[in-house]
């Protein structure tokens, strides 16, 4: 019998029952880890996993992740186990400390079960970039279709219920995208909410730890166990810890909802845009007002270059430290500057190193005004215009994706299209203001499922899950994972 | 700006400490010719001057830590992901100032 | 010819806090290597920086007596380049936004007081110590991430004097606001010098040389002489400066140069994401200010004010630590002299003897003051003073104990006293009509008969007060 397709609350009902041990979820997702054909995993934590799950006894009954197996992306530190970000660079590092949020889950007493691959250091959106190679789309036994990243191997192992939740990071829509190609709830928090000491930073100003699950409750619970003020995280929230359960299941009588017309324009798929319309018919028949309203085009289009640009180049900075001297593979050299040009030449794959030089270029002392300092204007004219937006309304609902299939070779090639520019990479502006913004699952193509999105005020991740609850139970679309699909 | 020649980009990479081959600067050449269209556009956004380069995504603030003495790692912690030590330090090729 | 140089200097000062500047791992020196290392320290990958609060106080504190504007916000940038001492590949700084500018200082010129502009100061963050061998390097990452203040003035410096006593100024100032041990020949005080020359009256700068590695407030002063006649003698020789770094060569009393300077390098500043701006109160900032210690001057008006006279006070403020000892000693304002006595005479060269510093001296404050209470008050004399003292510097025991131990008294006895004089007029006869004639030292000779006689017991202001009596008895 299989549990690991189960909900977290369902998995709790039973381990308070006792008729399923968290030794015996370990076990499971181990095995199911091991035989794992979708290359999810860096590393599986077999003997570790085992050993905390044994120890843990007593269901605590008001401990709703006591004994949960999870699994976390490979670019968040954990003690003695080794994090490679699926970079050569760090291929065998072991850090000696751990990510805050895997502090406050072992406080929990989840128990961790592997570390999954992501595109190389996180910077890429396709899961096909890491040290290990392409990691598959549970959906597609073809393996031509993408699960998306960076947080591709997370997003993989619960789609493919090896657990029932990961954790990820999300930095332009690292977490939300690979979400739809999965069809996840994926969650990113308000800038802050979640610390993200412990999370290898890709451009920090845009960084954000967040998770995947199979149901908007089960995401609730999860926010509500990792939340919190964190002293070593220098841009962690203070008094901004609600119980995110409260209000869970309130509803969305009179929640004001608006949709950009020109992401909508900027989509062609018709089964995306009936299911989307659909949703919003759900939507209004409970209460919401939904209202489809214009946002400016050029901002539209100027998220993807301000994005590039501004990400490139903190990532530049923040991998500075990736040298070889003090862990990673050390290259050869007679000079430091040898060590460090051969241990960087090696351990950095051509599109990190690409988007290195570009981050670099745009930081320059006779660059910046017109590449880095205007990225962050446009920054600035985009998030002042969605708060605007936030005057009126309190959630912004999207279409995630362009389609539900994305083949891994042969993608968009006009980088300069609305395709492009707007339907693939608008969730970025939940990036750029730091807002609450999650993905799930609305709709199914042909066995492959896909997401929308609903994004809103900083600091109002609360409602955020409220209106996903309510949207989640109109549409049939919870705990949706490769076994129930398939089968 | 600067103008992107392949000798430029070369320099801008070892600068960075890495290398790469010669077919990849060229792709990185294209590359930058994308993004200076797409730059081009935010260039022509009418009010891009009226606002100052943001850094932090909504109005925030940091705290000052007070001044006590914390945890320190161990020799062992700091120095087992380092390859090559030498009485507790760690090793390089010499330094010429 | 005449020239004129343009001298501007940087000075890097280390704090002396408990943690460092970005991460809470201890911050001293003299630890065994890499044995005060925090992640953070080590550019872990994940690890973030916080900002120690006691480091915004020190930088505040010297603003402030730097006359400087204080930003109640602070933000940070990082400085990106690679080099091998510096873990992260960038340094956190404030480039942008420093948290002190335009301030300035008042230093004794050769022409009298003189203001010298100071432009900005702001905190960063040390880099790792590197021990060069033979054929290799080591690193050391406890100073990794100790705390900096930066102080950059502008190029109001004419000479190696001037540059001798802004320099000292500083010193002074993080020295005494007890911020850093100032130490310059320990790296806790670095100093680099910017100078060029150019004719007078030429509005135009000449071009730049760098003067580092600096170890000593003296060696300021003479490597900038000589690099102005250095370059006075290129340029008067129709040669040309060429832009370069040199370091000053103690042996040699020369610079020497280190590198040649190419294009100068762009560190590509960006503003530090991880630290969100920190906005001081102004209550904050005023209290910072308000609880430094006082400034030497302050000191030195005090110690005036309570009897030493200038050269007095100098004296003890010549060292932070001493002057902290002495004011602890001068708390209850009493027998100050006799304390200042006691310190910079006998204390001194046992401390100088024995090679202790003050801070490790075992006497504590209050012992020593009994001690002058008991040479105040007529108990002992100053010399039985010193010997109890010499005891004392071995187990800090109750001066009052030793006393006893040691049998050492004054006699204050008026009865021994008298006889002791009757014996003395007695003796000398010249002498009492040579003091009736007015000559003041008979009476002194008559004093020393009674001490001698008494063996040195007796008390000697008791014996001037009985003898005059006597003698007007007479």
């Amino acid at each position: 019998m299989s549990y690991l397709d189960k909900t977290i609350v369902e998995l709790h009902e039973l381990l308070l029952k006792k008729e399923v041990t968290p030794l015996l979820l370990a076990k499971e997702a181990i095995e199911k880890a091991k035989k794992d054909p979708n290359n999810a995993f860096e590393t599986i934590v077999e003997k570790e996993a085992l050993e905390f799950a044994s120890s843990l006894k007593e269901c605590e009954e008001d401990n709703l992740l006591w004994g949960i197996p999870f699994v976390c992306k490979d670019n968040i530190s954990t003690k003695d186990i080794l994090t490679t970000a699926s970079s050569e660079i760090l291929k065998d590092y072991v850090p000696v400390f751990d990510a805050e949020v895997i502090r406050k889950l072992k406080d929990k007493k989840c128990v961790l079960i592997g570390k999954t691959t992501l595109d190389e250091l996180a910077m890429g959106g396709t899961g096909t970039t890491g040290h290990k190679g392409v990691t598959y789309n549970p959906y597609d036994p073809s393996k031509t279709c993408m699960i998306g990243g960076s947080s591709c191997g997370s997003c993989a192992s619960v789609a493919a219920s090896i657990v029932p939740f990961s954790l990820g990071s999300d930095t332009g829509d690292s977490i939300r995208k690979p979400a739809s190609y999965g069809g996840l709830v994926g969650y990113k928090p308000t800038w802050g909410k979640i610390s993200r000491y412990g999370l290898f930073p890709f451009a920090p100003s845009l960084d954000h730890v967040g998770f995947f699950t199979r149901s908007i409750e089960d995401g609730a619970i999860l926010l509500n166990a990792l939340q919190g003020y964190d002293p070593k995280d220098g841009s962690s929230l203070k008094d901004h810890d609600e119980d995110n359960l409260k209000n869970l299941k309130n509803g969305v009588n009179g929640i004001k909802i608006c949709v950009f017309k020109e992401i909508i324009d900027s989509i062609n798929d018709k089964v995306i845009l009936d299911a989307f319309n659909k949703s919003i018919d759900n939507l209004r028949s409970k209460g919401a007002n939904v209202n489809i309203i214009s946002f400016p085009k050029e901002l539209l289009n100027a998220i993807y270059p301000t994005y590039m640009v501004i990400s490139c180049a903190e990532a530049t900075s923040n991998n500075a430290n990736l040298d070889g001297i003090k862990f990673g593979p050390r290259g050869e050299g007679n000079t430091y500057q040898e060590v460090m040009m051969n241990s960087r030449t090696k351990g950095f794959s051509e599109l990190i190193k690409r988007r290195f030089v570009i981050g670099s270029y745009s930081l320059f002392k006779e660059n910046q005004e017109e590449l880095f300092l205007r990225a962050q204007k446009a920054r600035h004219l985009i998030v002042n215009k969605v708060n605007e937006v936030f005057e009126k309304y309190d959630i912004i609902y999207s279409p995630c994706v362009s389609k539900a299939r994305n083949p891994i070779k042969g993608g968009i090639d006009d980088k300069l299209s609305s395709t492009y520019l707007i339907a693939e990479n608008h969730l970025a502006i939940g990036n750029f203001g730091g807002y609450p913004s999650l993905s799930l699952p609305i709709g199914m193509d042909d066995g492959f499922p896909f997401d929308a999105n609903l994004t809103g005020r900083v600091f109002e991740d609360s409602l955020v899950f409220q209106v996903g609850y309510a949207l989640e139970e109109t549409l049939g679309y919870k705990n949706l994972s490769i076994e129930k699909v398939v089968k | 700006m600067k103008e992107v020649t392949l000798e430029l980009l070369k320099q801008c990479a070892n600068n960075l400490l890495f290398d790469m081959d010669q077919e990849q600067y060229q792709t990185l050449l294209e590359e930058f010719a994308t993004l200076f269209k797409q730059m081009e556009l935010i260039g022509k956004i009418e009010d891009i001057d009226s606002v100052t380069p943001l850094t932090f995504p909504y109005p925030c603030q940091s705290y000052l830590r007070e001044d006590i003495e914390g945890e320190t790692l161990t020799l062992e912690e700091t120095l087992k992901n380092a390859k090559e030590v030498e009485d507790n330090q760690i090793k390089l090729p010499k330094v010429v100032l | 010819m005449n020239f004129e140089a343009v001298i501007g200097i940087e000075i890097h000062v280390e704090m002396k806090t408990k943690s460092k500047m970005f991460s809470s791992s201890p911050n001293y020196f003299g630890a065994s290597p890499n044995t005060l290392v925090s992640p953070l320290d080590m550019a872990f990958p994940g690890t973030m920086p916080t900002v120690n609060k006691q480091a915004v106080i020190n930088a505040i504190r010297v603003s402030n007596l730097l006359n400087m504007e204080i930003d109640h916000t602070l933000y940070f940038d990082r400085k990106n380049y690679f080099y091998s001492d510096l873990p992260k590949g960038y340094q956190i700084t404030q480039n942008d936004r420093p948290i002190g500018k335009n301030g300035y200082v008042i230093i004794d010129s050769l022409d009298g007081k003189k203001k010298i502009e100071i432009e900005r100061l702001h905190m960063e963050e040390d880099t790792c110590k590197q021990l060069h061998l033979s054929t290799y390097t080591l690193l050391d990452y406890n100073r990794a991430g100790t705390p900096l203040i930066e102080i950059v003035s502008r190029p109001d410096i004419k000479n190696g004097y001037e540059a001798m006593k802004y320099v000292d100024k500083i010193r002074e100032i993080v020295v005494f606001s007890n911020v850093s041990d100032g130490k310059m020949e320990e790296g806790s005080l670095r100093c680099d010098v910017n100078i060029s020359l150019r004719p007078v009256g030429e509005s135009k700068f000449g071009t730049k040389v760098e003067i580092k590695n600096l170890n000593s407030v003296s060696n300021v002063q003479k490597a900038i002489d000589f690099e102005i006649r250095r370059q006075s003698g290129i340029l008067l020789s129709g040669g040309i400066i060429s832009q370069e770094t040199r370091r000053f060569d103690e042996t040699k009393k020369e610079t020497v140069l280190m590198r040649k300077k190419t294009d100068s390098v762009d560190y590509k500043y960006f503003r530090e994401p991880n630290i969100a701006p920190i906005y001081l109160s102004d209550e904050f900032v005023q209290k910072a200010i308000d609880t430094c210690l006082p400034s030497l001057d302050q000191k030195r008006d005090y110690y005036l004010s309570l009897g030493l006279n200038i050269d007095e006070a100098n004296q003890v403020l010549l060292s932070f630590e001493m002057s902290n000892y002495f004011d602890k000693l001068i708390e209850g304002k009493k027998y100050v002299k006799t304390l200042w006595n006691l310190l910079m005479g006998e204390v001194l060269s046992y401390l100088n003897k024995n090679e202790i510093e003050i801070n490790d001296f075992i006497v504590t404050p209050s012992n020593l003051v009994t001690l002058a209470s008991l040479i105040d008050s007529g108990e002992i004399s100053f010399n039985q003073g010193k010997k109890i003292l010499q005891e004392m510097v071995k187990n800090d025991d109750d001066p009052k104990k030793i006393q006893e131990v040691l049998g050492l008294k004054q006699n204050s006895n008026l009865g021994d006293i008298e006889s002791f004089c009757k014996e003395a007029i007695k003796n000398n006869p010249q002498s009492i009509s040579d003091y009736k004639n007015g000559k003041d030292r008979a009476f002194s000779f008559l004093v020393g008969q009674v001490m001698k006689l008494s063996k040195g017991k007796v008390n000697p202001q008791l014996v001037s007060k009985v003898m005059k009596e006597l003698i007007d008895k007479e």
